[in-house]
């Protein structure tokens, strides 16, 4: 399936994300996701829609490579991940900023510690981290907090974390799963416009929700899936 | 400097702070490692306190000892004089006493004290006449007293030559025999402690999964995820083998009282002697590679993202 989609104006129209009916079973005869194919363009913001078991986390768990599909093709920018070997599984994520409902922050290490490991993995000099997590983290707000522990912030608060740590290093590919599951709807759309302005700003978002009203609200494409199919891919315009 | 050089510099201060930070989040455990470690270090430094004490004895020996060259007993006067001075030029010799019979019989009357009255019933003095040669400081040691009596036996007129030799390789005999069953306890015990420090490492790896799977999801590489779990264990060993010197010191210094006797019975009237620094080094060196084998053994068998 090849949907051409609206809201990319002026940018490359490369798909970024191609997927060949991609299959992932963990169980003979069950399937996560069952022969799905869909293209993401570069610049594109998605949401990934469905119930429980849609197989929105499934997808994309394949897509930052911490699964392998079971059958059919993954395409990152050109590349074939599908059998991607587990070395080279690193550099893949150092181009993908991941975002999960339950924040997954170093404990141990204060707010802007755990905005600089995604620029210590790339062997950034100290001084260039310490002015780009200052710079990421004024943008999500937190610059007041960046020598606080994650358990002294709020939920909002650490989601934002999150969010920086996952776009300090300008990934191409930003991928969320129920980024705002655990907040309350103001704080919902504070995050949801953050990721919504990585995408002004040239980088690929997909956002797995169940929150329709989020959906309604931003009028993004929107992938619904069922079953581990796609069950619909609606355009952003529809929205609009 | 160059960039790379530069790259190296950060990953190296990034390891180490993360190594530090990650014995801060885990104080006990970590504590329980270093202790482990030490504790094991502690019992084969006993072992190495005891072994190096008594190489020194070997070392010391030689500088009190003589060589004693026995006569035939029927040797003319005008001959000791020529013993007297081949003897002298013998190299590393500076000293020769001759004793005579009589004064050989003399001492040993005086050693035997009360029980001297036994020897008047002699026809004869069965003691050889004898010369006891010294050897220059820097040449009293067991193979340079071992070269000149070799020097020196089967000179005609000379019956035996003798340097304590039997009682030398007697104390040698039990020196090897102590080596190996301190190398053997050591290596047990060495083994014991690594398989500990890397179960309670495994348990600090457990604890702190959330950590690796944080670091694998930004894109790090197994390397650099477990270089500062690599430094942790060998910061760890280090501080182990550090509390096992000053502990052992505490002890040896707290219970040479106590030890004097059996101290005297090992090494005679040579006093004892703390560990030297090459020992001290080498617990220090065990314990370090103790935490990092035991790192390493932790981080393999870990089941890790």
């Amino acid at each position: 399936m090849s949907v051409g989609t609206t809201g990319t104006a002026g940018r490359s129209s490369d798909p970024i994300i191609r997927v060949y009916h991609a299959s992932k079973s963990y169980l003979p005869g069950t399937f996560a996701l069952h022969d799905l194919t869909l293209e993401v363009h570069r610049g594109e913001f998605v949401f990934l829609t469905g119930p429980s078991g849609a197989g929105k986390t499934t997808l994309l768990k394949l897509l930052f490579s911490a699964e392998r599909p079971t059958e059919g093709q993954i395409i990152l920018r050109g590349r074939n991940i599908a059998r991607l070997s587990a070395a080279a599984v690193p550099a893949l994520r150092r181009r993908i900023g991941v975002v999960f409902q339950d924040y997954k922050l170093l404990q141990s290490r204060t707010v802007e510690e755990n905005v600089a490991v995604a620029l210590e993995v790339l062997g950034v000099p100290p001084r260039e981290i310490r002015a780009r997590v200052f710079s990421m983290l004024k943008q999500v707000g937190l610059q007041h907090r960046r020598t606080h522990h994650p358990l002294s912030l709020s939920g909002g608060e650490q989601q934002r974390v999150s969010i920086a740590r996952a776009l300090v290093n300008e990934p191409e590919i930003l991928l969320a799963d129920e980024p705002t599951g655990n907040l309350d709807p103001e704080l919902t759309i504070e995050i949801m416009d953050l990721l919504a302005n990585a995408s002004l700003r040239g980088t690929t978002v997909m956002v797995a929700t169940h929150d329709l009203g989020l959906i309604d609200r931003y009028g993004k494409r929107r992938l619904a899936l069922e079953g581990g199919r796609l069950k619909d891919d609606i355009p952003a315009h529809r929205f609009t | 400097m160059r960039i790379g050089d530069q790259f190296t510099i950060h990953r190296a201060q990034y390891f180490l702070r993360s190594a530090v930070a990650g014995l801060r989040a885990s104080p006990v455990t970590s504590l329980v490692a270093v202790v482990t470690i030490a504790m094991a270090l502690l019992l084969i430094g006993v072992f190495l306190l005891l072994l190096e004490n008594m190489d020194q004895v070997l070392d010391r020996f030689g500088e009190s000892l003589v060589v004693t060259v026995y006569l035939e007993n029927n040797v003319a006067e005008e001959d000791v004089q020529a013993f007297q001075s081949r003897f002298s030029s013998i190299e590393g010799v500076v000293g020769t006493v001759f004793v005579s019979k009589e004064e050989a019989l003399d001492r040993f009357r005086h050693r035997v004290g009360d029980q001297g009255g036994l020897l008047d019933g002699l026809d004869e003095n069965p003691l050889p006449p004898s010369f006891e040669l010294s050897l220059e400081k820097e040449r009293s040691s067991i193979e340079s007293l071992a070269l000149v009596a070799q020097s020196i036996d089967g000179i005609p007129g000379v019956d035996e030559v003798s340097y304590a030799q039997e009682w030398v390789s007697g104390y040698e005999n039990f020196l090897s025999l102590a080596r190996v069953i301190g190398a053997a306890l050591g290596g047990v015990l060495a083994f014991a402690a690594l398989l500990i420090v890397a179960n309670t490492i495994q348990l600090t790896i457990y604890a702190r999964r959330d950590e690796l799977d944080i670091l694998a999801l930004v894109g790090a590489s197994r390397t650099f995820a477990g270089v500062p779990f690599l430094l942790e264990g060998l910061l760890q060993g280090c501080a182990g083998g550090v509390s096992a010197v000053a502990l052992l010191y505490v002890l040896y210094e707290l219970l040479l009282p106590y030890t004097a006797a059996g101290w005297s019975f090992l090494l005679g009237n040579v006093p004892p002697q703390f560990l030297s620094d090459a020992g001290t080094l080498l617990i220090v060196a065990v314990g370090a590679g103790l935490g990092l084998l035991g790192s390493a053994v932790a981080l393999t068998t870990a089941k890790r993202p």
